[in-house]
């Protein structure tokens, strides 16, 4: 049965080395696959996805009337092609239209990964992308109304994402009752990336095969991975001068953001990073996620 | 009392008004296509095929529903039923009429529609085309203030003769984009009262007879700051125009798709086809219309 599996996540937590190593696992090359032809398919904010199954220009719709028609675009994309897979990045919140149907349709999705990464390291990293200082990036994680592509006065590449704050958009997925949704914490995914992403992948539906994934991982190592972007370029990298692929580390907050950066981010986004074992029984920020 | 219309080289017999269209000139030819308000099965067609979720087809006939806004039922190249949804402005419903809705009558008339906008230069024509929000609107605006005049925006058909055919006298345009050009959208009317995006009217800069293709563009953005060129040669021509087809989805469900490819390779053996890439940011406009017309100058 066909079907699509969301690849979701706030930005700037391991959605790009997880479709990197995901792409790696599903072909049969012996040298790595090019990030600029990841192909796991169209983001679910694609604009030219929903134009062409839409029929009419989004364009020339409004952005509530865009949002209302998305579920009914994944339904029938599936319909269409029943025997197929999809892998498709978002980084919409899980968010349902009026009538109580999630934006992802129920019926198109066979499941998600959601990728976590603690708001600690998000911070800096979001900064770098977005061209702000941290505070800024720390201000926008914070923000219940933030959405990508808003801007009503211009064709934007990407169709309206709303995705509320960091701690929202968490919840919003982890909690999503309607379609069964694998957590994947960043951290674990650099601690123990066999078994992280085997037990993704697993979730994803798709066969065991260690030989595949041991080389998948390995060619999708932060240096491959930035050494590309560095020899060719990266079409997902942030316009200007910036790089996408930064430091990939964990912890790094401990040398970027100042105690009273962590402690709003604490402040903001406490009981979620309670959750996921980015804070000790005393509140305090572990370097180390708890298990 | 139905008004008469010209555009794509027809003669529309309108009970809806349609502003963004020139009058007939010679109100004594008959016209060819017939738009009129009346009851479209809401459902689909009956004993059509879905190919969408908001489109059917049928023997000569294109279903077409734009949610909360209207819906549209276009036959045999010549006539197009209008069902506007309750209490929906007649401007948002003339933006699905003149544009999904005037494409799938093209095709039905046997047009190739490629998505793009074709720019008069010399005694023919550049067409640039390429996917939603690359800049092609801009471009046209561009071309426009530089003295160029405009056939088309945004669907552009093609006869066997390889002749773009002009379509109406006006451009869309973005806020935005109008912000960049120093064009004023005071006084214009927007395209729908809920978008940041007007009606231009053209005017003089509106070419009102057909031209030759002689240069096809596809337009895309790349990271550099440069502006490049590279010819495209072979079967890869062919293979862009079929992707650069006006909605292709409504071909195919029309069964136009044999008809289509023969028209795609007809084209591709008569012009010359290029991909230009533009700066992602900054859009490099000037320098983008001089690299074109200095092109479009060495194809003819």
């Amino acid at each position: 049965m066909g079907g699509i599996y969301w690849l979701a996540s706030y930005p700037k937590s391991g959605n790009t080395w997880f479709r990197s190593v995901l792409a790696n696992f599903r072909a049969t090359g012996d040298v790595p696959v090019d990030i600029n032809q990841l192909n796991t398919g169209a983001i679910a904010s694609s604009r030219n996805w929903v134009d062409d199954v839409l029929g009419v220009d989004t364009a020339d719709l409004t952005q509530d009337e865009v949002e209302a028609i998305r579920p009914e675009i994944y339904r029938w994309s599936v319909a269409e092609a029943p025997n197929e897979l999809g892998y498709h990045k978002i980084h919409d919140a899980f968010t349902h239209r009026a009538d109580g149907r999630p934006l992802v349709d129920d019926v198109a999705s066979l499941g998600a990964v959601y990728l976590l990464r603690n708001p600690l390291d998000v911070a800096p990293s979001l900064a770098n992308h977005n061209g702000v200082d941290i505070d800024a990036a720390i201000a926008q994680m914070g923000d219940k109304t933030h959405a990508l592509a808003r801007a009503k006065n211009r064709l934007t590449g990407q169709l309206l994402q709303r995705m509320g704050s960091w701690s929202q958009h968490v919840e919003s997925w982890v909690d999503a009752r309607e379609i069964p949704v694998f957590v994947l914490r960043y951290e674990d995914m650099h601690a123990d990336p066999i078994a992280a992403f085997g037990a993704a992948f697993s979730a994803l539906g798709l066969p065991e095969n260690p030989q595949r994934l041991e080389q998948a991982i390995a060619f999708s190592q932060f240096d491959t991975l930035a050494a590309q972007e560095e020899a060719h370029g990266f079409r997902e990298r942030p316009s200007g001068k910036r790089r996408f692929f930064r430091k990939g580390k964990m912890g790094d907050w401990q040398n970027s953001l100042t105690p009273a950066q962590v402690a709003q981010v604490i402040a903001d986004h406490g009981p979620m990073m309670q959750r996921f074992g980015y804070l000790d029984g005393a509140g305090q920020p572990l370097v180390s996620p708890a298990t | 009392m139905a008004n008469l219309y010209h555009a794509y080289g027809l003669t529309f017999a309108s009970e809806i008004e349609l502003p963004e269209l020139a009058l007939a000139p010679d109100a004594s030819q008959p016209p060819q296509v017939q738009i009129s308000l009346g009851a479209v099965p809401p459902q689909g067609l009956e004993g059509g095929r879905q190919i969408s979720p908001f489109i059917w087809v049928s023997d000569g006939q294109f279903w077409l529903e734009v949610p909360d806004i209207a819906r549209f039922l276009v036959r045999d190249g010549a006539q197009i039923v209008v069902q506007p949804a309750p209490s929906i402005d007649m401007a948002s419903v003339r933006v699905f009429l003149l544009g999904s809705g005037l494409g799938a009558l093209l095709f039905q008339r046997g047009l190739l529609v490629l998505h793009g906008n074709a720019i008069e230069m010399g005694q023919g024509c550049l067409v640039c085309v390429g996917p939603s929000g690359v800049g092609k609107s801009t471009l046209t605006a561009a071309f426009m203030q530089r003295g160029y005049r405009v056939l088309a925006d945004d669907v552009v058909p093609i006869n066997d003769q390889g002749m773009a055919i002009p379509g109406f006298g006006r451009i869309k345009l973005w806020q935005d984009v109008a912000d960049r050009l120093q064009i004023s959208t005071d006084g214009l009317q927007r395209i729908r009262p809920q978008l940041e995006k007007f009606n231009l009217p053209l005017g003089d800069a509106f070419c009102d007879s057909p031209r030759k293709v002689v240069q096809i563009c596809l337009l895309s953005e790349h990271l550099d700051d440069d502006i490049t060129q590279s010819p495209v040669t072979g079967i890869e021509k062919f293979t862009l125009l079929r992707a650069n087809t006006y909605r292709q989805r409504f071909m195919a469900g029309m069964a136009l798709q044999p008809q289509h490819l023969q028209q795609c390779g007809a084209l591709a053996g008569q012009v010359a086809i290029t991909r230009v890439a533009r700066p992602k940011s900054g859009f490099r406009i000037d320098d983008l219309v001089d690299a074109l017309a200095a092109q479009m100058q060495g194809a003819q």
